[in-house]
């Protein structure tokens, strides 16, 4: 069980019982759709862009505890930052999934989903939305 | 006496036999998606790979010549095992999926007008659903769901308003994969015939656990898995009765399924290889083969009545769980359980069972259309087979206590 209780740690239930930001604004910038046909987990992340900043973020949907907290830990860094900066964060956190990374392993929240390296069959729980908004900053780049 | 016989059985089974370090050996509760395989399954195939392999129909060598007597003797064991009144009307496929694909497209043409209608069931797993939903697209005619109640039991009050005169095809699963329901196919396949209503049976789930006669059904095609039938994956078969097999058009064109052939024209081979283009999974039918000595030698209603008596059982545990809801309480029922846990997603208790070496499937099991109905987007599924045993229903359900420790 010890494998398990790594996976499912206090920062994952947490975030799945209490997510951040978790509702439906009624107006916003950009709504972006995370989707796994696979398994159904489906998310909608809602983000008010103000230049070349987030500047409100909020997320709705439904999944499991690992794709949920995943979200809400990543809405929870968007505010305030650039969009260059949450490319990168995105990055390191799709990296600290496969391998270690330094910059998410300081982040103690981040990095407790590390632990689904020990899981393959849940890894794209926790990156259903990470991908989603990479897919949106690269095309915003271009 | 059945009752304590069967779970001897487990050692046929390698794969539910194996340890590793002090781990019990798997509780394997996925049996609705594919079965494990007994020795005699892998021996059947590996002999033929060693000892018989040619290629069928073709080579006047004796190597050839046994291994088509082999993949040959098959279709006649089938034809038993399904109670085919002929074995040309016996035809291998890959599997279910392409058992109905072959005659929803061979088929549909034939007998299919705009205007007309397919019925087909509100359990259908998607391979019961998307060919007669692209048929109908491409001829202009429209499907139609017989619909079922809260309890995952088909409708059939109005049943005679769906079978009308428009209607044309009847296509409906045996055994629900979702819901364990067993549908009374038989009474509706007599009042299908009534109206001269061709039938379709998905019998995917059923042909493991229910003795099941083509002939007595009276259905005008049943299709099957090899793999779900603990025969190896990648074949199956396609019943269909001889008057319907030979008006419809083959599926695939190639080798084996002609009789001449020209620049300007061909002319097809008879029943069954017309249906069977190409080089066909020959080692694959050969463990099916097998796998239906097995369950013979077991016997289906020995099968029948243990799985009844485990089903109870696993029912009975399962209800004792606050906090889960079963999704399919039909009043006939197999030994295919969906449930959900309240406040926990169906694919965290499937990794919280796998970490206790209990194997269910999480997700729709490829009926979103049902769990549309119930409203959820997926449910945990323990499905059951002739090797399980009580001990494995008792540490699924610690697993899923387990998981509402965690959760709590």
């Amino acid at each position: 069980m010890s494998e398990l209780s790594n996976l499912y740690q206090q920062t994952i239930l947490r975030h799945n019982k209490s997510p951040y930001h978790y509702g439906r604004p009624e107006t916003s910038d950009v709504v972006l759709e995370a989707y796994n046909p696979l398994c159904g987990d489906k998310y909608k992340i809602y983000l008010d862009v103000v230049e070349d900043r987030i500047d409100k973020a909020y997320f709705f949907g439904y999944g499991c505890a690992i794709s949920k907290a995943s979200t809400s830990v990543l809405v929870q860094r968007l505010e305030g930052k650039k969009l260059s900066a949450i490319l990168e964060l995105c990055q390191h956190f799709l990296e600290s999934l496969v391998r270690e990374n330094a910059d998410i392993a300081e982040d103690e929240e981040l990095a407790a989903f590390s632990a689904a390296r020990q899981f393959p069959g849940r890894l794209k729980c926790a990156s259903l939305s990470w991908d989603s908004l990479i897919e949106y900053l690269e095309i915003s780049e271009e | 006496m059945i009752t304590t016989k069967l779970p001897d059985i487990r050692t046929d089974f390698p794969l539910l036999c194996q340890t590793s370090g002090d781990l019990a050996p798997i509780a394997y509760l996925d049996n609705a998606a594919t079965t494990q395989k007994p020795q005699v399954v892998i021996d059947a195939m590996h002999h033929f790979y060693l000892h018989n392999n040619a290629n069928v129909h073709r080579g006047v060598y004796g190597l050839a010549v046994a291994a088509t007597q082999a993949y040959e003797a098959v279709r006649d064991k089938v034809c038993r095992f399904l109670n085919a009144a002929d074995r040309r009307e016996i035809v291998f496929t890959k599997g279910t999926t392409e058992s109905i694909n072959l005659v929803a497209q061979s088929l549909g043409d034939e007998v299919l007008k705009p205007g007309d209608e397919v019925l087909i069931t509100a359990m259908e797993h998607h391979s019961n659903l998307i060919p007669w939903q692209m048929l109908c697209k491409r001829i202009g005619a429209r499907l139609r769901v017989i619909p079922m109640d809260d309890r995952g039991a088909l409708k059939l009050e109005n049943l005679s308003d769906l079978l009308n005169d428009r209607t044309r095809i009847l296509a409906m699963v045996h055994i629900s994969n979702s819901l364990g329901t067993i549908n009374p196919v038989k009474k509706i396949i007599q009042k299908a015939r009534e109206k001269g209503i061709l039938v379709l049976v998905d019998g995917a789930q059923s042909v493991a656990h229910l003795p099941v006669d083509v002939q007595d059904l009276d259905c005008d095609f049943f299709v099957c898995s090899g793999h779900k039938l603990f025969g190896p994956t990648g074949v199956g078969v396609l019943y269909g009765k001889k008057s319907w097999l030979e008006r419809m058009q083959p599926y695939q064109y190639g080798g084996e399924m002609i009789k001449t052939v020209s620049f300007e024209r061909s002319e097809f081979a008879d029943l069954p290889h017309k249906f069977e283009a190409g080089t066909p999974n020959i080692a694959g039918v050969v463990g099916l083969g097998a796998a239906i000595d097995y369950i013979e030698t077991i016997g289906r209603p020995a099968i029948c009545y243990y799985l009844a008596n485990l089903a109870e059982y696993a029912l009975h545990q399962l209800r004792e769980i606050d906090g889960l809801t079963i999704v399919g309480n039909a009043p006939s029922r197999s030994c295919i359980f969906s449930f959900t846990m309240e406040g926990i997603h169906p694919h965290d208790v499937a990794t919280i069972l796998d970490q206790q070496g209990v194997a269910v499937r999480a997700g729709h099991h490829c009926t979103e259309p049902v769990m549309d109905f119930f409203g959820i987007p997926g449910t945990i599924r323990a499905s059951f087979a002739l090797y399980n045993i009580k001990d494995e229903v008792d540490r699924l359900v610690a697993g899923l206590r387990e998981a509402q420790h965690i959760f709590s």
